[in-house]
């Protein structure tokens, strides 16, 4: 200051480093706690939801895809549709029999659904069921549909000709039955049925974890029941599964094959994670919603900041603030409320994410593109609803800026 | 202070300084106004109300851009300056100090006094350094954790003047400093600024206050617009 030499004023420039632009910026959000805080909430739903539901559907459909690479999409299920002639189409006795002879097929097990009553003992018999149906079914049953045993054993060459029965997990648990060490009876069409064994929940056939499942040779013996398979699952090799689907009805019923029908049991979850994604879309549309809300909220609360603070933007400039300084200081201002509610956002949606996987048993998936999105777009939103306020104070004329009412 | 490195003559001249507001309807505010103020001047600029006391003072501070006529600060012509030059040159040469203060209300005196220099590119423990001496130097040394609102009318006003002399300026610009302080404040205002410039600020004193005016040692009076009398004591 004291060289005025003349030369050109190069000592003469307004300087403000990035650690006081920051001060600078965030000074008026110390001074105005509750309304930054209010201002930011658009965004904080916003990117939570985002945040929230892409971690969700992450980790919902993340196990679906485990589920099905570990259960396959090569099972098929064989049951009688609905015919013209018969009322009650049925598969014929010998279906199993001729599945096998599919060359790609290598594992066939049917299952026959039996009517009766399951219950604890022979006191309680209120007429309700509790939802369990009697199955017989073949001893690979459990291979073909790639399940597992919560507990105990499955039926073998031995335990089929006996009345012994392996539960479905629901149907233990409505039963509220854990011990498969032979001590479990259960009173199953009026006749004392063991429990061997509990299966873990069988993704590709749903309805066989609410069953109670016996031989076929034990339902003939103790049950008086002698009735053809009804549906059959079927294993065959993936490559072929196509044909093997295709020649499926013709194989089981030559005389009427439209009374066949055959699905693939991995459809089900595959039209599951195909509806999460709509859910999914409709969520992120829903998100994306409420961050325009909150950016429109933020450009509005810095166009009123920098209203109410038109003296302060005039001293400042006063004090040798240039244009680019004043926008600087309301960009970021704006930048860093933004930020301020990506960050809170992306927490409150791990949080959710976190507690509502944890309750349903999911693992927890949260992308890091979803986190880095958050933030990031946090950022643009910033900037985007901060520009024009920030314009508007650089523009201001300080003489302007410094006259009051 | 530091009048001896000061090369040119004049802290501020002015050569035929004329403002027109476009309007509707057109003002001329400052008709062909000239006046050089050295180093080391108390100088007061008086008249009465719409005389053009304001935009003259804007003019001087480099707020406001002249419609015509030249105007040099230290010897150096600043008509035709950027925006960002003209900063530059608030930031190091010129202080002010207003009427209603403009202390920033989230901050303590200190760091009000500080911000004197938050945009000259000095570090920030040096600013505050700088504050603190200068905080002392208009007798508020104690005060400077204090708040504005924490603050007397005539404390703020001091806290304002220090801000303005805080980055060592050529000229202190103060339009109506006591416009807002009872008479008691007033007069120990005027007395700092004496003060202040008994130890070598250049002080231009802006108001239509006689009484205020009177410790001036030279008077320039305005009359619509123009340089109606040039006193000195
Ligand atoms: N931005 C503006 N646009 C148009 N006219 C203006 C503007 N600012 C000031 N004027 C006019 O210029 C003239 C001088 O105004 P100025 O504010 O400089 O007077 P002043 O001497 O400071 O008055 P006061 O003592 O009331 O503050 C007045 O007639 C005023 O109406
Ligand atoms: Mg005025």
């Amino acid at each position: 200051m004291n060289d005025s030499t003349g030369n050109k004023f190069t000592d003469l420039h307004s300087k403000m480093g990035l650690r006081d632009t920051f001060s600078v910026g965030s000074s008026g959000l110390r001074t105005r706690r509750v309304r930054a805080a209010l201002s930011v909430v658009g965004i904080t739903i916003g990117i939570a939801a985002l945040v929230g539901i892409l971690g969700l559907s992450q980790s919902g459909s993340a196990d679906l895809l485990k589920d099905l690479d570990a259960l396959g999409t090569n099972l098929l299920t064989v049951q009688a549709g609905d015919g013209f002639r018969s009322q009650q189409a049925s598969l014929s006795s010998d279906a199993t029999a001729m599945i096998d002879r599919i060359g790609p097929v290598y594992e066939v097990s049917a299952t026959t659904k039996i009517a009766g009553g399951v219950f604890l003992n022979d006191l309680i018999q209120d007429g309700r069921t509790k939802g369990i149906t009697i199955v017989a079914a073949d001893l690979n049953l459990l291979r073909a549909q790639r399940g597992s045993l919560k507990s105990g054993k499955f039926l073998d060459e031995m335990t089929s000709q006996f009345p012994f029965v392996v539960l479905g997990s629901v149907a233990a648990e409505r039963l509220g039955i854990r011990n498969t060490s032979g001590k479990q009876k259960i009173w199953l069409k009026k006749k004392w049925f063991m429990v061997i064994g509990i299966m873990e929940p069988l993704p590709l056939a749903a309805d066989l974890d609410r069953s109670a499942i016996v031989g076929y040779p034990a339902a003939g013996k103790f049950l008086e029941f002698e009735e053809p398979p009804e549906i059959i699952y079927v294993r065959a090799y993936p490559e072929h599964i196509h044909d093997v689907r295709s020649v499926m009805p013709a194989t089981v019923n030559p005389e009427n094959p439209e009374e066949v029908q055959v699905g693939r049991a991995s459809d089900v979850l595959e039209a599951r994670i195909a509806a999460s994604d709509t859910f999914l879309n409709l969520f992120v549309g829903l998100g994306a919603v409420a961050l325009l809300v909150g950016t429109i909220g933020i450009a509005n609360v810095m166009v009123i900041a920098v209203i109410e603070r038109r003296n302060e933007i005039g001293l400042r400039r006063a004090l040798g603030a240039t244009k680019f300084h004043i926008a600087s200081q309301f960009l970021t201002e704006s930048l860093l409320l933004s930020v301020l509610g990506g960050i809170t956002g992306v927490v409150v949606g791990i949080s959710v994410t976190a507690i509502y996987a944890i309750s349903r048993d999911w693992s927890i998936v949260i992308p890091v593109y979803v986190i880095a999105g958050g933030i990031l777009s946090s950022i643009l939103i910033g900037g985007i609803a901060g520009f024009y306020p920030a314009m508007r104070a650089a523009n201001m004329s300080p003489t302007e800026a410094l006259r009051t009412k | 202070m530091n009048l001896e490195n000061r090369s040119p003559q004049f802290a501020l001249e002015l050569k035929e300084i004329s403002k027109v507001y476009p309007g509707p309807p057109v003002v001329q505010a400052l008709s062909d106004v000239s006046m050089s103020v050295t180093h080391g001047e108390l100088l007061g600029i008086i008249g009465s109300s719409g005389s053009g006391k304001t935009t003259l003072l804007h003019i001087m501070g480099t707020l406001s851009i002249p419609s015509s006529g030249s105007m040099f600060i230290d010897g150096r012509n600043v008509v035709g300056m950027s925006d960002k030059q003209l900063s530059g040159v608030r930031s190091q040469q010129i202080g002010f100090v207003f009427q209603e203060f403009f202390l920033l209300p989230g901050f303590s005196a200190l760091e009000n006094v500080a911000n004197g220099l938050l945009y000259s590119g000095i570090p920030s423990d040096e600013r505050m350094e700088r504050a603190f001496e200068m905080l002392g130097r208009v007798g508020l040394g104690h005060r400077g954790n204090h708040l504005p609102n924490e603050l007397s009318g005539g404390e703020q006003q001091r806290v304002a003047v220090a801000r303005a002399l805080v980055h060592n300026p050529s000229f202190v610009l103060a339009d109506e400093p006591t416009g807002n302080l009872d008479s008691e404040n007033t007069a120990s205002l005027m007395e700092l600024f004496s003060t202040l410039n008994e130890e070598g600020t250049t002080v231009i004193l802006i108001t239509h206050d006689l009484e205020v005016a009177k410790s001036a040692q030279r008077k320039i009076t305005l009359r619509d617009g123009r340089v109606d009398s040039d006193l000195s004591r």
